[in-house]
């Protein structure tokens, strides 16, 4: 479905000088500076899939997500869109890919919500039949009905970005950009929005590519997730793959039957104590919690305990914290 | 075509939330119809027959103009550079839908708009209150709408250009002032072309804005007659044809530059 080859994409910009004066020589500078928003990337999406694309702010995510609906050229490599290379055949590209950006509408802003749905079907040409049958849809699972008549700019965000989403796929694309769609959402409409877009991608085969910041969403959604920095991808695969290859750490936690002095355990750290808790880190391929545990019991008299799998939040951030943070600044 | 009617749908409905502007609007064309009624008549007592045309035909030209005015300004311009200043550009370059008529399609949308709410009860109202006279014969009322039709044309390609250049200078305003003293001048807005002496006159004969206003109230005035009529309108179909070509030419360019640069 989408093929991505040694994609790179470089922006130049004019370089812009500090202070008053900075501004005026501005207007006369030859020096610019680039930045490689996206650097030699490549990967493949199947037909169906729903892939998390996630990464820190000014990753090259958005970047990546423009080239692939044409409206960025890229610098250098190869993608093509269910056959189509999309800056060459934007056009046509856009009948077949649907796209949210959460942080802005492409919904007028004067005019109802329906009103806007009506011009995106006389754009797409898309059939009566099939519009209503779409509406109908989107009724059942957005509640599109509660607000189809108010104008884009008294919505609240949460009926804002279910109204772009219903947008989006008025036209039954194939594939779907969701580029933080959920973004300030409450807890209730978000679950709404990830059941939706688990149905859409179930029931229709719409492949979706979905950026968020949010690993909840990764978590209850996605299949695969890729992690971009940098411009580089740096992990795709499943979940559970990344559980197993990164989030070796987990925690023991051990509540006493009364307060004890710090002491050491083989192959685990104390990380937290707290009243009469503790927390010991341990990695996994060292030891086991039964090891732990009948050593721990041998020392002072247990009164509960559990241990803590990784969150994917702190995996993340551990893959995160691991990249290497001067890939920047080796440009210029 | 139904994408036309589709953007005048959405006109009506953003029309129904400015309803202040609207109001301001249908009322400053009546002051101007009622203002410049009372020049020419002035004028015309003070010297009768110093204007070439009879009095009738004079505030005919005037009025007509006040009342199609807003059918030709309708702001790509503004919308263009706005776009890509807030960045939602990318949200049009994402529709399945050339951008260039993308824009026709919304400008003439509201140009529909217009002709309802503003141009027909702003030519009634110039009928029965302010002298305006019928077409000089029916050829001249049915040339006359040939001619707006192109004069529209000529001018939304002079606006799509201007836009398209401000979406590479992010600057509107003063170009856009500059832009509009100009076409008002050379178009025969206020002033109809034939008062122009000399080389102004030359000048005026040759520039594409008196497409725009002048040859359209000429000859629903009666003043432009037969083959005169061919020749203005073959005039104002060679600078819409002109202008098409240069417009996409432009564009190419000024895309290019948006999609490489990312806004």
């Amino acid at each position: 479905m989408i093929r991505v080859e040694h994609l790179t994409k470089v922006y130049q910009r004019v370089k812009r000088k500090e202070g008053v004066l900075g501004g005026l020589r501005t207007l006369f500078s030859t020096e610019y500076e680039t930045t490689r928003a996206v650097d030699d990337i490549s990967f493949h999406i199947d037909e169906g899939e729903l892939v998390g694309y996630i990464g820190p702010n000014g990753a090259g995510k958005s970047t990546s997500i423009k080239m692939l609906c044409g409206i960025l050229v890229p610098t250098s490599g190869h993608i093509e869109v269910n056959g189509l290379v999309p800056h060459k055949e934007r056009m046509t590209n856009a009948l077949q890919i649907g796209a949210v950006f959460g942080q802005k509408t492409q919904l007028w802003w004067d005019v109802p919500v329906i009103e806007s749905l009506r011009l995106f079907r006389d754009m797409y040409k898309v059939p009566e039949a099939q519009f209503k049958h779409n509406l109908n849809l989107f009724n059942e699972l957005l509640d599109l009905h509660e607000f189809q008549n108010t104008p884009v700019r008294q919505l609240s965000l949460g009926q804002r970005l279910r109204a772009d989403l219903a947008g989006a796929l008025l036209h039954n694309p194939r594939l779907l950009f969701l580029d933080e769609p959920m973004i300030g959402v409450d807890v209730v409409v978000k679950e709404r929005m990830r059941t939706f877009i688990k149905e859409i991608n179930h029931d229709r085969r719409v492949t979706i590519l979905l950026t968020t910041h949010d690993m909840t969403d990764i978590e209850k959604v996605c299949s695969r997730i890729m992690i971009i920095d940098h411009g580089h991808i740096v992990y795709d695969g499943n979940i559970e793959k990344m559980r197993a290859q990164y989030g070796t750490q987990r925690t023991l936690v051990v509540e006493f039957e009364e307060e004890v002095p710090e002491f050491s355990v083989p192959h685990a750290t104390l990380t937290r104590t707290e009243g009469k808790k503790k927390w010991f880190a341990f990695n996994r391929f060292e030891t086991n919690p039964s090891t732990l545990i009948t050593y721990v019991s041998t020392q002072y008299p247990i009164l509960d305990l559990a241990v803590e799998e990784p969150e994917i939040e702190a995996i993340v951030r551990t893959i995160y914290q691991q990249l290497p943070a001067s890939v920047e600044k080796a440009e210029r | 075509m139904k994408i036309f009617w589709a953007f005048a749908r959405q006109h009506f409905h953003s029309t129904a939330i400015y309803r202040f502007d609207f109001w301001m609007r249908v009322s400053s064309i009546f002051i101007l119809m009622y203002g410049t009624r009372w020049l020419w008549i002035t004028l015309y007592s003070q010297r009768p027959g110093a204007f070439g045309v009879s009095l009738g035909q004079m505030v005919t030209y005037t009025v007509l103009s006040m009342a199609i005015t807003n059918l030709f300004f309708t702001g790509p311009p503004y919308y263009m550079a706005g776009q890509v200043r807030s960045g939602a550009i990318d949200g049009d370059l994402l529709k399945p839908m050339d951008f260039h008529f993308h824009m026709l399609a919304r400008s003439t949308g509201e140009m529909i708009f217009r002709i309802f709410t503003i141009t027909i009860p702003g030519m009634l109202a110039g009928y029965f209150l302010f002298d305006l006279q019928l077409p000089a014969s029916v050829q001249s009322g049915v040339m006359f709408v040939v001619a707006f039709l192109l004069g529209y044309l000529v001018n939304f390609h002079l606006e799509f250009l201007l836009g398209a250049l401000s979406m590479v200078t992010l600057e509107i305003d003063n170009i856009d002032w500059a832009f509009h003293a100009t076409t008002r001048f050379f178009s025969g807005q206020y002033v109809p072309l034939w008062f122009f002496p000399g080389l102004l006159g030359t000048l005026a004969a040759i520039l594409p804005f008196r497409s725009i206003f002048f040859v359209p109230l000429s000859i629903y005035t009666g003043v432009m007659r037969g083959s005169a009529i061919t020749q203005a309108i073959l005039f104002q179909l060679f600078w819409a044809v002109i202008l098409f070509i240069v417009s996409r030419w432009v564009w190419e360019r000024v895309q290019l530059q948006i999609i490489s640069q990312g806004g």
